[in-house]
């Protein structure tokens, strides 16, 4: 198991081609840690949150970053999507895949929700099965090829379009000093400088203002008491670490510390790993609140003012970190 | 957080949480899903609430079978027809009880392919009577104790085999 599909699935197979890295490594030199939040698009039926990267964004940095390669295909047709996978796996090469999440007969049908940007690895094929493993399940699960397929070729947002990767090589020094650098630069630079208002710092204090007029978009109580909880679900279950990231986060500081000799760093992890316990704060109130549909304004601006004070914290952490790092 | 904090015996729904360990590093745990320890039965009743309340609907023929699926799969329109190749337009009509008549054979197909259903589920409901009510099999926790209904997809697109069997 990792705690994010990503993440998980890049040091997976970045362990197996012979780098031995940690998840927390790999998602802080990818620059993981994001915050975006989406109040009207034609793509989300109800306004959402995001708290990492673009999807292929951590792959693509850790390439840039480590020098590492990995082969990666996409494809037009679903016969040769499928076909080029039926070519690697024989070879022994473990080879992530994304896809729709929805299409996973493995997962219970109540978690099953249209997101294009899962990543599992397929090792191998029993018969018409697939052998996965995904970040998210404790054991080997199996998928049969018509819904590895449906998955992978799945249509809409961010289309996965049959998209794969294998590690093809690995250099035989990575200065990792360098990357953790890049890699802590550019986290500083998505939460603090990008100048669009819905991303980053300034996009957690739109979350804050705009969270009290949720209840415009939602169907009745019920659908705005699921909505709600689903602050927990994105901050939490949804393949984070804990705490939208935070926590994995301030492990991967704790760990760059000691390999760039920079304690600063470890005094700042400390730090977020409170100001995670903060974002964890507003999960559990989020499932309080929704499941007693104790969803009235004063409820919603104190959830929104709880959000706010992470802006706040997040903006004076971010740029001590950005200090700390130059 | 503490390690001590983070453990959730909930075996159904694993995790890995990051916690500071109690040698002041930090590292992961598997551990059980907070939400789903406490608030699953929650959750579940309002999935159960939607599908019931949409179905009253769909059967009073308030909305179309392609808006029934649309919300309880929670589509937008731009992303239903990015995924079915149906234009927004058609699929507005289609939304509708009385233009889904106009609906293709084509177009259930293409519909029943996004939604992950037999397409003959479009044009059908199928209830199973189970812990004293009948509940609807889109819901596939609703599983009756001695009764069982599986639908698989046959070599003619537009067939489904639906088997109903007495469980053993």
């Amino acid at each position: 198991m990792a705690a994010h599909c990503e993440s998980g699935t890049l040091t997976s197979l970045l362990n197996y081609a012979g780098l031995e890295i940690s998840e927390p490594l790999v998602f802080g030199i990818s620059s993981g840690i994001f915050f975006g939040y989406f109040h009207k698009t034609k793509a989300f039926s109800f306004p959402t949150f995001i708290v990492r990267n673009k999807p292929g964004q951590m792959r693509k940095n850790i390439e840039k970053r480590l020098g590492v390669k990995f082969s990666t295909y996409t494809f037009n047709s679903p016969d040769k999507g499928m076909a080029k996978l039926d070519e690697i796996i024989p070879q022994n090469i473990p080879t992530a895949c994304q896809v729709d999440f929805f299409y996973l007969d493995y997962v219970p049908s109540w978690e099953r929700v249209h997101i294009n940007a899962h990543f599992m690895t397929v090792i191998g094929k029993e018969g018409n099965n697939y052998v996965i493993s995904d970040a998210y399940f404790p054991t080997i699960m199996q998928l049969d090829t018509g819904s590895l397929e449906k998955g992978r070729f799945a249509g809409g947002n961010m289309s996965p379009k049959g998209f794969m990767f294998h590690c093809k090589t690995i250099p035989q020094t990575i200065d990792f000093e360098s990357a953790i650098k890049k890699g802590i630069k550019k986290a500083c630079f998505n939460m603090l400088s990008i100048p669009i208002p819905f991303l980053g710092v300034k996009g957690i204090r739109m979350f804050a203002k705009k969270v009290v007029e949720w209840p415009e978009f939602a169907r009745d109580t019920e659908h705005l008491s699921h909505e709600i909880m689903k602050i927990n679900i994105l901050l939490e279950d949804q393949g984070t670490g804990g705490a939208g990231f935070r926590f994995i986060y301030a492990t991967f500081l704790q760990q760059a510390a000691e390999i760039i000799h920079k304690p600063q760093l470890k005094d700042l992890s400390q730090q977020l790993m409170i100001i995670g316990d903060g974002w964890r704060e507003i999960s559990l109130f989020a499932a309080r609140i929704g499941k007693n549909r104790d969803l009235g304004q004063e409820k919603l601006r104190q959830l929104g003012d709880m959000i706010h004070d992470r802006a706040d914290v997040e903006e004076d952490f971010f740029k001590n970190l950005s200090k700390a790092i130059n | 957080m503490k390690e001590k904090d983070g453990f959730i015996d909930y075996p159904d729904q694993q995790i890995i949480l990051y916690v500071e360990k109690e040698d002041g590093q930090y590292g992961p745990i598997q551990t059980g899903s907070y939400l789903s320890a406490n608030f699953m039965n929650d959750f579940l009743h309002k999935r159960k609430n939607l599908e019931a309340g949409l179905r009253g609907q769909l059967i009073a023929g308030k909305i179309s079978p392609v808006r029934f699926y649309m919300v309880m799969e929670d589509l937008t329109l731009q992303e239903l027809s990015a995924r079915s190749g149906i234009r927004q337009s058609r699929i507005k009509k289609h939304l509708d009880p009385v233009s889904f008549g106009k609906v293709t054979a084509d177009e259930l197909n293409h519909y029943a392919s996004v939604f992950n259903i037999p397409a003959a589920n479009l044009l059908q409901v199928t209830l199973i009577f189970t812990n004293d009510e009948f509940q609807s099999n889109v819901i596939l926790e609703n599983k009756a104790k001695n009764i069982s209904v599986t639908q698989s997809a046959t070599q003619n697109p537009y067939v489904v085999l639906t088997k109903i069997e007495e469980r053993k």
